[in-house]
């Protein structure tokens, strides 16, 4: 962060501007309106995919997630970002080097061959942490910003794993069943519903999804029942790897289980930025595998 | 580990010893790499369980985690790293935010497909990621469509990232060559395709 302006590099990873470039989009714009400006953040690279890379071989996880952590170093400033996956490896990666120094040397002997060093300078932060904040923006502020309140609608709230846990290792408390998001949703004037096991995983992470698809999804659909089970008129998350666990298996899940639910998945900003005013086409909300129409006929 | 535990007294040692569970491939320093790797006390474990009914994938398959870091405490190396539900762990960390000992069992998951990769285990999808990542510098490259998509938002047609500064990718190359996975992916994947 530089000066009173928060300004951040924006950490893209793959799956936000590669499959749902609305949520990149979403993120920029809604950030502005809050007094946030994201810069780009160039020649990053993915995270790397937590799941895979770490279970391969963690050192080359650490050395291309610090690869990444270095470039905002070399801006002097603060990294943000917008899935939990990228939080766990560019949060976690950062975290570790800056307290284990066996491990950043090990690192750094491998960066010193591409001429980088980790200096452990800046800071990580999940866009969404940053809105809930109140010395950086604060809820009241996102519902200031708010110009089409998203009012009669439920929306239940998928946490996701690695933005939140492990606890100790991390600073958002309780995560058992953790409020703020919903906060952050009730805030654009919706209804943040709950539902059982709400903190349960979306069945995606640490390979699953590429290793057994129909494992993965099985743990996807509990989701969805219990979620269905309430009401809910969408699903929100701030993890775009989760959306597409829930959009994109939603299909599979009609394919291999037949069972349909036709429930719309937006990631937090998208749902920000059409409550900002935004339009469906601003978001390419055409691009999710599931229609979003059905909840948008009940707030356009 | 079980074989180390006596009574300092050779006959009586001799005499209790099938009382304990006692495997002759069982490898201590699996647990000492296990914890370096993972950062995590898996020793302290007293089985209680509220790992695996924690865990989401429990309930679908015959995946335990309490399993795995009982084999860890034994040694039972080979045991743990062919089983094929070693894979089955989402990395939820549910178990780690409950584990009453303080232990992060997600991370002794980690540990344990480290140490498969060294022996040639690992899901074929992972390699193809390492591929996709040495190519593009992304796991989950740019595409036409998507492409289409961010003209329309005002995003440029390539985000700013290794794909529209492809100047990167070498240095990328270069880490993942330090490593030499980029070579193992290739060989394990065509070996396969052998
Ligand atoms: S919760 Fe902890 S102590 Fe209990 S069985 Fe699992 S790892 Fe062991
Ligand atoms: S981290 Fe893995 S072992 Fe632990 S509860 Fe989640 S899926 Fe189960």
């Amino acid at each position: 962060m530089s000066g009173n302006k928060h300004q951040y590099a924006f950490f893209l990873g793959c799956i936000a501007p590669n499959r749902y470039p609305g949520c990149e989009a979403a993120a920029i714009r809604t950030s502005a309106k809050v007094g946030i400006e994201l810069l780009p953040l160039k020649g990053a690279s993915c995270c790397p995919a937590p799941g895979a890379f770490g279970s391969i071989d963690l050192n080359v996880w650490y050395a291309m997630a610090a690869r990444n952590v270095v470039l905002a170093e070399q801006m002097n400033m603060d990294i943000t970002l917008i899935c939990n996956g990228c939080y766990k490896s560019i949060w976690e990666v950062n975290h570790i080097l800056k307290h284990n120094d066996e491990l950043r040397d090990g690192v750094n002997e491998v960066l010193k061959e591409i001429d980088m060093e980790f200096k452990g300078t800046i800071d990580v932060w999940h866009l969404a942490e940053l809105y809930y904040d109140p010395a950086i923006c604060g809820v009241d502020k996102i519902r200031a910003s708010v110009t089409r309140p998203l009012t009669g609608t439920k929306i239940a709230v998928h946490y996701g794993c690695h933005l939140m846990k492990p606890k100790k290792e991390r600073h958002f408390g309780d995560t058992e069943n953790p409020m703020w998001v919903d906060e952050l949703v009730e805030a654009l004037g919706a209804e943040a519903v709950q539902y059982r096991n709400k903190m349960q995983c979306c069945g995606a992470g640490g390979g699953v999804r590429g290793f057994d698809i129909v494992h993965s999804l099985d743990i996807t659909n509990e989701k969805l029942i219990n979620v269905k089970e309430v009401g809910a008129d969408a699903i929100t998350e701030v993890c775009p790897f989760c959306q597409l666990e829930y959009d994109r298996g939603q299909i599979e899940i009609a394919e291999k289980f037949g069972i349909k639910y036709g429930l719309p998945v937006l990631h937090f900003n998208e749902l920000l930025g059409l409550a900002q005013g935004m339009s469906p086409q601003e978001l390419a909300l055409d691009l999710h595998a599931i229609d979003c129409k059905p909840f948008l006929e009940k707030i356009l | 580990m079980a074989r180390e535990k006596n009574y300092g007294n050779p006959q009586l040692e001799n005499k209790l010893r099938d009382r304990y569970y006692y495997v002759d491939d069982t490898k201590p320093e699996f647990l000492a790499n296990v914890e370096k790797i993972g950062r995590t006390i898996a020793h302290m474990c007293y089985q209680c369980g509220t790992c695996t009914g924690s865990c989401p994938s429990a309930p679908r398959s015959s995946y335990r985690i309490r399993l795995f870091v009982r084999r860890a405490v034994l040694g039972l190396e080979e045991e743990a790293l062919t089983d094929p539900d070693l894979w089955l762990c989402t990395t939820c960390y549910s178990c780690t935010d409950r584990c009453p000992r303080d232990i992060a069992p997600t991370d002794i998951i980690m540990a344990m497909r480290n140490l498969a990769f060294k022996w040639d285990i690992i899901p074929r999808n992972f390699l193809q990621t390492v591929q996709l990542i040495y190519k593009s510098g992304h796991g989950v490259p740019n595409n036409d469509v998507n492409r289409a998509a961010r003209e329309r938002l005002g995003l440029p047609r390539d985000p700013p990232t290794t794909h529209a500064y492809p100047e990167f990718i070498p240095g990328i190359q270069k880490i993942l060559d330090h490593y030499k996975l980029k070579e193992n992916a290739d060989r394990m994947l065509a070996e396969e395709g052998k």
